[in-house]
């Protein structure tokens, strides 16, 4: 029972993590590690290894550009930033997810 | 005392104890295994996704270890590896049974489930006359005896036979550069199996 819990979480997460992934570039650019962290810290990722694929599908759908900067330690960073398509995408994810949530609601009273 | 290596990740430099490294060299693969497994996007896709995995990894390795020639080892690799994971979420014991036994039922269904196409050519290297028996008993899987001795008796009792050779002498390529030789094999033509084939061939 535990464990279709976890699975149904998981997909949940899984299903959620692009409109994270927008919302939080829609704040500010940022590299990767910064989104891990923000993700990590509330509970969105478990290992950072989801992230890379998504991100660069993202890129690849053009919602996303990134940009390199040299760094004072370590490798140069790859800084995401959200296009004007990803600004508008997130739009309508935002939509939809106030939909979603709204229906649940209606449903639960 | 230990061996070490040198990589560069990231146009980096690292100094990787050997057990450091064969562990990285395996997780790399593993995940790269799940991202053909799980990823929808075309395998230039795929190589970015790497080349970003391997900039993290880069700038885990310099936090821990700083550029200032500290050699890494194998706890810290372990720790990286666990940190970042795969690329579906699931546990990297998972990917140990299930990226082997992926990799190796992938490599063994195309030699066995579904072979490379055989292409049918004279063989050269292992031939009496002009190596159709030999290039027939490759291409049916066959000893080549019995293709020898089925077209001696057909030549004999029916002049058809000397005239199915002649005609197959003429129609039937011969298998003269190493890639050809590997497709009359149905093997994959790669550098490996055609080296196979050109050592033969100076014998």
């Amino acid at each position: 029972m535990e464990n279709t819990i976890d699975n149904v979480r998981a997909q949940m997460r899984k299903g959620l993590l692009e409109y994270c992934i927008l919302s939080i570039l829609d704040k500010r650019e940022a590299y990767a590690s910064v989104i891990i962290d923000e993700l990590k810290s509330v509970g969105m990722i478990v290992v950072e290894g989801t992230l890379y694929p998504l991100l660069i599908r993202l890129k690849n759908q053009g919602l996303l550009a990134y940009r390199w900067e040299e760094s004072t330690q370590g490798p140069p960073r790859k800084y995401y930033v959200l296009t004007d398509q990803g600004r508008e995408q997130l739009g309508q994810m935002d939509t939809a997810w106030n939909e979603l949530v709204e229906s649940i609601q209606t449903l639960k009273k | 005392m230990k061996k070490v290596l040198n990589i560069s990740l990231a146009n980096r430099t690292f100094t990787l104890e050997e057990d450091a490294y064969t562990r990285l060299r395996e997780y790399l693969d593993h995940f790269r295994a799940r991202l053909g497994a799980t990823a929808d996007g075309p395998n230039s896709q795929n190589a970015e996704v790497m080349e970003d995995l391997e900039s993290r990894i880069a700038e885990l390795f310099t936090q821990e270890v700083g550029t200032d020639g500290r050699v890494v080892r194998l706890d810290l690799v372990e720790r990286v590896t666990r940190q970042l994971g795969m690329p579906d979420g699931a546990p990297e014991s998972d990917a140990h049974t299930g990226g082997s036994s992926y990799s190796s039922s992938s490599s063994s269904t195309s030699y066995s489930g579904t072979p490379n196409p055989k292409r049918m050519y004279r063989d050269c290297d292992n031939r009496r006359l002009a190596g159709v028996c030999s290039g027939l008993s490759i291409y049916l899987d066959i000893d080549v005896v019995v293709t020898r001795i089925l077209m001696l008796i057909a030549a004999f009792f029916f002049t058809a036979g000397f005239w199915i050779y002649i005609i197959c002498w003429i129609a039937i390529p011969e298998a003269l550069t190493p890639a050809q030789k590997c497709e009359m094999h149905g093997l994959p033509v790669t550098a490996e199996n055609m080296a196979r084939f050109s050592r033969t061939q100076n014998f």
